[in-house]
């Protein structure tokens, strides 16, 4: 019975973050279009709806209600394989993402996670990394030679990434002693892990960039030479999944693990932990502030020579981990 | 023999190098452009007027009493009432415009002896609106009006005649001839509008 309890639990769970992801992401579609034109001076999306507030759902109806057009001569399974193996890695991400301190509602516990996982961050990692098969099958797939090169390009860049991504999230798990999203949170309590890890932070903002394609990284789609890198040979929902899994979701979910590893996830910020704002809140204002540098720094960079991206990985970001860890071990033993 | 001046490229100092300060330059300029109002125009719902001198669609003036002293001298040749167009049908324009096929002009001979102008088409969906056949026009029939939106649903609504251009023209006359074509840099509300330019 209990088992059934937990399954039933969970799967309502699964269903609220996954549903409550795709609105998220549509809207996050309208908060991008809505800056990136005010960046330019221009309003952005006005007409539909007040003040343009229900673009997403038009957008979302037309992308559905598009041809779907599939080229002859593309690898079908893989080319349908694709664009899910970009989409849900990055959704799955969401599983051990914790939005909050544990609270009780007419004496019912609920946990604003799905699970707290003891190799939650490993687990991140991997789907991150997992993300890298949608890009390449897309390219392969489509038999054409924009995406191969797209696709090739961003494999490239992850691949590189990753590793630095890897080491410099290194140094926030020693300090808390633990892979768990949740216990890593609690350990920030007095003091966020930005103070000794601020190196490991300017990693994880560019790898951020380049694994999520915004600029100054966005060498796969590149639109000036590329075409549209991946997902050239695309259409319909399969084309609007790439960008929705690739610059909303992933960028969304990795704004989130940022701000847990780095930022004290929902622990309000130091001097105001007296204010009457829940722990949900806290997160997602740092979430959303974050998610806005991201398309702050996407809106105003132009686009770097892919060779000079994997040069960066390789030459500067992975030393920087490196020397992360060691002044984190040297912190640790300092202050204990 | 040009001689060839040789320029380094600009190296990165290390404080450059380091934090990224192009980054930050970059970013501090999107962020005051954030905050700035927009500059746009909401277009279907507001409408920019243009200048005067704005080459939109063509206009056929009419005999009003406002004509050039040319037009004195031919009209006693053409049969033109008051208020109709005064095109004395020269082809003038035609000879002027680089796609010439997009005129059709007719004119016939009357019982007296006149000089009727029966047909003036002009084909848009060929037409650059480089405005050559205003200047070429010997009796200031022909104008170019501050109309701009030509969209049709079909291509034959790409083609104007004369009725509708001496509508259009009648029409851009009431609202804009006295205004003063505001092209000469002594003018003081063009400097208020537009501001002064410094002729090099």
């Amino acid at each position: 019975m209990e088992l059934v309890g937990t399954v039933v639990g969970i799967v309502i769970k699964s269903l609220i973050f996954i549903i409550g992801m795709f609105l998220g992401a549509a809207y996050l579609t309208l908060l991008e279009r809505k800056f990136a034109g005010h960046v330019q001076q221009r309003p952005g999306p006005l007409h539909v709806g007040p003040h343009g507030l229900l673009q997403p759902i038009a957008d979302a109806l037309k992308v559905l209600t598009k041809e779907d057009l599939v080229p002859n001569s593309v690898d079908r399974v893989l080319f349908y394989l694709a664009s899910l193996m970009a989409f849900v890695p990055a959704i799955m991400i969401l599983a051990v993402v914790p939005f909050g301190e544990p609270f009780t509602i007419f004496g019912l516990e609920i946990k604003p996670y799905i699970t707290d996982l003891n190799v939650a961050v490993l687990l991140a990692l991997a789907f991150g990394s997992l993300s890298i098969y949608g890009v390449i099958f897309a390219g392969w797939a489509s038999n054409s030679k924009y995406p191969m090169i797209g696709g090739l390009r961003k494999a490239a860049v992850l691949i590189g990434y990753e590793v630095a991504l890897g080491f410099a999230l290194v140094g926030p798990i020693m300090m808390a002693g633990s892979f768990s999203l949740r216990e890593i949170v609690e350990a920030q309590q007095n003091m966020w892990f930005i103070i000794p890890n601020i190196l490991a932070f300017v990693v994880v903002i560019f790898s951020i960039l380049a694994e999520t394609g915004r600029t100054p990284f966005d060498v796969q789609e590149a639109e000036a030479e590329l075409v549209g890198g991946y997902i050239t040979e695309y259409t319909g929902m399969k084309f609007g999944l790439f960008p929705l899994a690739e610059w909303y979701i992933a960028t969304f979910v990795l704004s989130a693990i940022t701000v847990i590893m780095f930022f004290g996830g929902w622990n309000p910020p130091p001097l105001l932990g007296w204010l009457p704002i829940p722990a949900f809140v806290w997160f997602s204002v740092k979430v959303f502030l974050l998610f806005m540098f991201f398309l702050w720094v996407h809106w105003t960079l132009p686009r770097y020579r892919v060779d000079q991206i994997t040069e960066i990985a390789w030459k500067v970001m992975l030393p920087l981990a490196l020397a992360n860890i060691f002044i984190v071990a040297i912190w640790i033993i300092i202050f204990g | 023999m040009v001689k060839i001046k040789y320029i380094e490229r600009p190296g990165l100092t290390n404080r450059e190098r380091v934090f990224f300060t192009d980054f930050i330059n970059g970013m501090k300029i999107t962020i005051r452009n954030f905050f700035r109002k927009t500059i746009t125009t909401a277009y279907p719902f507001e409408k920019l007027t243009p200048p005067k001198r704005f080459r939109g669609t063509h206009g056929h003036r009419v005999k009003d009493g406002r004509e050039p002293p040319s037009f004195k001298v031919l009209e006693k040749f053409m049969d033109i009432k008051e208020g109709e167009s005064r095109c004395v049908a020269c082809y003038m324009c035609q000879q002027a415009c680089p796609v010439p096929e997009l005129f059709r002009i007719e004119a016939v001979q009357t019982e007296e002896g006149k000089k009727k102008v029966v047909r003036f088409d002009m084909n848009l969906l060929n037409c650059m609106y480089c405005g050559l056949c205003t200047e070429a026009c010997p009796v200031d029939c022909l104008i170019m009006t501050d109309i701009y939106e030509t969209a049709t649903y079909r291509r034959s609504g790409g083609v104007i005649h004369m009725d509708d251009m001496t509508e259009r023209a009648v029409d851009f006359d009431r609202r804009r001839y006295n205004e003063p074509d505001r092209i000469w840099i002594d003018d003081e509300e063009r400097s208020k509008l537009w501001g002064q330019i410094k002729w090099s």
